[in-house]
């Protein structure tokens, strides 16, 4: 199982964003969903890719890594993520879309903390697997509306949604992450449906918002595709934290 | 903040307080034509100084005492300092400098208790002349206060610094003149040493008996740092901000306690709510040090001061003793003006009296042994003996020193006043820190050239061809150099082994040299502004940086590597034994401001200096940059007369650097984005 191989396109140390303690942070390549915001656009092709900086020369983006070979690079770190409570977090792309590889890989951390960022769009059975694996899931849900869903991410959002009744009723503590468009999906009515929809679940830690930043543009130029988002990238999002206080959800903006 | 300390921070941010000062008065300098001996010269200009400075309080002030009367004249002449620069080697500029003087029992005392012991012998009366003229400012600023009804002002300075100070309050002011008046006597880099030690008995007392509470405390203390940010615009080193205010806290104290207590925290609180840049805050810890105290610490490091720096006391303190310091001496060291390891009240070290450029070394051997190696092992012994013939160039270099004598900081340090000798002629201890600058680089060039002559097979000629042409039509072996081979700060052992190897040979090549003050001679991993100067003078090296190029400040990777993160670099760093180079400097690290963005950083950030100090890291500097920040600095100053980076072992405001050392912030790797 070891001689999995997956394609990762960074890791990064110290990831702070990514989970309790001390984190590194492992990107997978390749993502089902087309969100218009993308912050990663370098992350949605599966195989490795040139990218063009607007400065300096192009560069690859994408490394092929064994299974085992990128279990060392991550656990030669254990005793930073031991004693901080930390550990080592998969992102991406969508990380569970090479989820063979990242079973492998995780089956030579040695029992450390492992957390998942995940959009959800994959089977189910891959998922379901996964939430037992995963000492924590953080999901996003990007719009409680399917039309919505569909418009700005290409799919709709009953896979997704599936995904989070999985986690509801299920043992694995985890986190919902919602990213703030502006005029998307950052209005109180879905942020109450959201919240209407946790509440209640012990398993459920708490919700993350992730404003949209106007920054998401400058990558996407680097990967040649052009940058439509759809919506007005110049005004900050609302970020509607009282249908999760009024329920006791605890909501943090990040 | 109170609204006292806020009003007074506000007066002196705007340099209101620059309208007192004044040209020095015309003096005739008879002191320098009338061949009295040089001690008594300082003593006279001392005098003079103090009697030419102009008694001011600024409005709410607490602890007084201004400086307004910027210039000091020299003691000799033009010939008579040529004519001693001739026979001498001349330290810096001459002045005695970058110590830790013995606050404690000055403080405690009282000025006139050591006027007491002074004997009629020209010496002690240079001592005495000098101890008068302190005093002769205070009651004239003690008439000052009184005569603007500051009742509680006149009644401190009529105590102190003639006499014992009794509360937190005169201990500040007694520490506000004693220090004061090093400035005035011509010596520079004066460090605050051990504060949260010294000065906390004052404290207890006073919460003790109820005449003050931890808000009063806390308020008295920002006036004091406030104070101290008044007139450091005078005494820059290299920069401006390089102005020696180093202040430690915490740590083990001389009886093996943990010295942490309640001055220490209000110190960083009142550097955390006043965002200045001095006093430059260092905290002692070791790997028991409670993770809230490394938090504390995070705290400043976010708002950008580029301070605390962190000392390892696990590390420090035996490396001191392995180098002859007395136990109880070793628990009680202090920092210089950057970070070199001294001992107050005791140390005569000159911490910095020169380097060694690894870069410069390695690339030089590089030159004479690569063509004729077979083998790493054939260049690594020729590298070694290099360091080695360098190094005892380097200390026969420092023949007899002489250090304008100051009879005022001698009263200082231990056995000056008995012996009746200069401090400037040395102390209990006596040793000469040697800094070794650009290692990363030189670890780099040892790892490119494994990597690309013996094993890849490049020719040596094509390489040496690449670094004299610059480079210049060999990009894609550049390329090769500095993405491909293994750097410093990575966590790997192909640059690392020979950082560790570097670091050894230069700790042995120093051992059993002796200065010609009885002391030996100490490596340390510093760099202080070598890190731009040896830079310029070196050409392109084989690790594929370009000729010219600056070297990384202090313990750091090099600037063109390509970093792994934090978690690397810290492994890579604490690879060496650092006790074996513990003259000083820190691992130097540079965060994203964005890091910050998320509340859980501080503790994040703590636990990784944490987990610096367990591994065995000896000194951690810590800087929080935002790089459009900088780069828009460079552009609009005026906006961002604020801004405050960590140069090279200090806190200085960015707009008043000179450009090289603005840039090499910009360019060091951020981590965290």
């Amino acid at each position: 199982m070891d001689k999995e191989r997956g394609i990762v396109f960074d890791i990064k140390e110290f990831a702070v964003f990514d989970g309790p303690g001390i984190r590194s942070t492992v990107f997978l390549k390749g993502c089902p969903l087309r969100c218009r915001w993308c912050h990663n656009p370098e992350g949605l092709l599966r195989q490795p890719q040139m990218l063009s900086p607007k400065e300096g020369p192009p560069r690859l983006c994408g490394q092929e890594w064994e299974a085992a070979a990128l279990a060392r690079r991550l656990i030669k770190d254990r005793d930073f993520y031991e004693f901080s409570g930390g550990g080592v977090t998969f992102s991406g792309g969508e990380p569970l879309w090479q989820w063979p590889f990242v079973r492998a890989v995780i089956s030579g951390l040695g029992g450390i903390h492992t957390a998942v960022e995940t959009s959800g769009y994959v089977p189910e059975a891959v998922f379901s697997e996964a939430m037992d694996v995963f000492d924590l899931v953080m999901l996003d849900i990007k719009s409680m509306d399917d039309e919505i869903h569909r418009a700005y991410t290409g799919s709709g959002n009953a896979l997704v949604l599936a995904q989070a009744q999985r986690l509801i009723k299920g043992n694995t503590p985890f986190i919902i992450r919602l990213p703030l468009i502006p005029g998307v999906n950052d209005s109180l009515g879905n942020m109450e449906a959201v919240a209407r929809f946790l509440e209640g679940v012990p398993r459920l830690l708490r919700v993350e918002m992730l404003p949209y930043h106007q920054t998401a543009g400058a990558k996407h130029q680097m990967t040649g595709l052009s940058y439509s988002p759809g919506f007005d990238t110049t005004r900050d999002p609302k970020a509607h934290v009282e249908p999760f206080k009024n329920r006791g959800i605890p909501v943090k903006i990040l | 903040m109170t609204k006292r300390i806020a009003a007074l921070k506000e007066y002196q941010w705007d340099k209101r307080h620059h309208a007192y000062r004044q040209p020095a008065p015309q003096v005739s300098g008879q002191y320098r034509k009338a061949r009295l001996p040089d001690f008594e010269r300082t003593a006279i200009r001392l005098n003079a100084a103090l009697e030419a400075e102009r008694p001011v309080l600024l409005p709410g002030e607490l602890i007084a005492f201004t400086r307004t009367v910027p210039d000091l004249p020299m003691i000799f002449t033009q010939t008579e300092w040529e004519d001693i620069k001739a026979r001498h080697t001349i330290h810096e500029n001459g002045n005695v400098c970058n110590l830790s003087p013995g606050y404690a029992p000055v403080i405690a005392g009282g000025l006139l208790a050591l006027k007491n012991q002074l004997t009629d012998s020209p010496y002690h009366q240079a001592m005495a002349m000098s101890i008068e003229a302190v005093l002769k400012l205070t009651k004239r600023y003690q008439a000052l206060a009184k005569e603007q009804g500051d009742e509680a002002l006149a009644d401190t300075l009529a105590r102190v610094p003639a006499q014992g100070a009794r509360s937190f309050r005169e201990a500040l002011q007694s520490l506000r003149i004693l220090h004061f008046a090093m400035w005035c006597e011509g010596n520079y880099h004066n460090t605050l040493g051990r504060f949260d030690q010294y000065m906390m008995p004052y404290l207890q007392k006073d919460l003790r008996e109820g005449v003050l509470t931890e808000e009063g405390a806390l308020e008295l203390l920002e006036a004091f740092f406030l104070a101290c940010n008044r007139d450091s615009d005078l005494y820059p080193g290299m920069q401006q901000g390089d102005n020696g205010q180093s202040m430690v806290l915490g740590g083990m104290t001389p009886e093996g306690r943990d010295g942490f207590n309640l001055l220490s925290r209000l110190c960083l609180t009142a550097s955390k709510e006043l965002r200045l840049i001095d006093p430059k805050i260092n905290l002692r810890v070791n790997s028991q040090t409670p993770l809230e105290v490394f938090e504390l610490g995070t705290e400043l490091t976010r708002l950008g001061l580029g301070f605390p720096q962190y000392e390892n006391d696990d590390v420090a303190i035996p490396g001191l003793v392995r180098l002859g310091y007395e136990e109880k001496d070793a628990r009680d060291y202090t920092v210089a003006a950057c970070w070199e390891f001294i001992i107050p009240g005791k140390g005569m070290d000159i911490p910095n009296i020169g380097a060694l450029s690894f870069a410069g070394v390695v690339s030089d051997t590089l030159r004479a042994a690569l063509p004729g190696a077979q083998n790493m092992d054939e260049v690594s012994r020729a590298v070694k003996e290099a360091i080695f013939a360098r190094v005892g160039e380097l200390v026969q270099g420092f023949k007899d020193i002489y250090i304008i004598p100051s009879p005022y900081m001698s009263l200082f340090f231990e056995g000056c006043l008995q012996k009746g000798r200069d401090i400037s002629l040395g102390c209990e201890y006596n040793n000469y820190g040697l800094h070794g600058t650009g290692l990363a680089t030189a670890a780099d060039m040892l790892a490119a050239v494994e990597k690309e002559v013996f094993v890849e097979g490049l020719p040596v000629p094509v390489l040496f061809h690449a670094l004299d042409q610059d480079f210049s039509g060999h990009e894609a072996l550049r390329e090769r150099l500095i993405k491909d081979s293994p750097k410093m700060g990575n966590d790997e052992d192909g640059a690392d082994q020979y950082a560790t190897s570097l670091l050894d040979i230069f700790s042995r090549a120093v051992e059993g040299h002796k200065n010609q003050r009885g002391g030996i001679f100490r490596a340390g991993t510093g760099s202080a502004m070598y890190y731009v100067w040896h830079g310029s003078e070196l050409g392109a090296t084989p690790d594929g940086r370009k000729k010219g190029d600056p070297l990384p400040a202090n313990y750091a990777p090099s600037l063109n590597a390509t970093l792994k993160g934090p978690l690397s670099l810290i492994k890579s760093f604490t690879k060496p034994d650092l006790s074996r180079v513990i003259n000083g400097g820190p691992l130097t690290i540079e965060f994203s401001h964005a890091l910050f963005r998320n509340e859980e950083s501080i503790r994040k950030v703590a636990q990784l200096v944490m987990m610096f100090v367990r591994l065995g890291g000896h000194q951690l500097q810590l800087n929080t940059v935002n790089r459009e920040q900088m780069l828009d600095a460079q552009k609009h100053p005026e906006r961002h007369r604020n801004l405050i980076v960590r140069v090279w072992g200090w806190s200085g405001y960015f707009v008043e650097l000179d450009k090289c050392y603005q840039d090499h912030i910009i360019s060091r790797a951020q981590l965290g984005e």
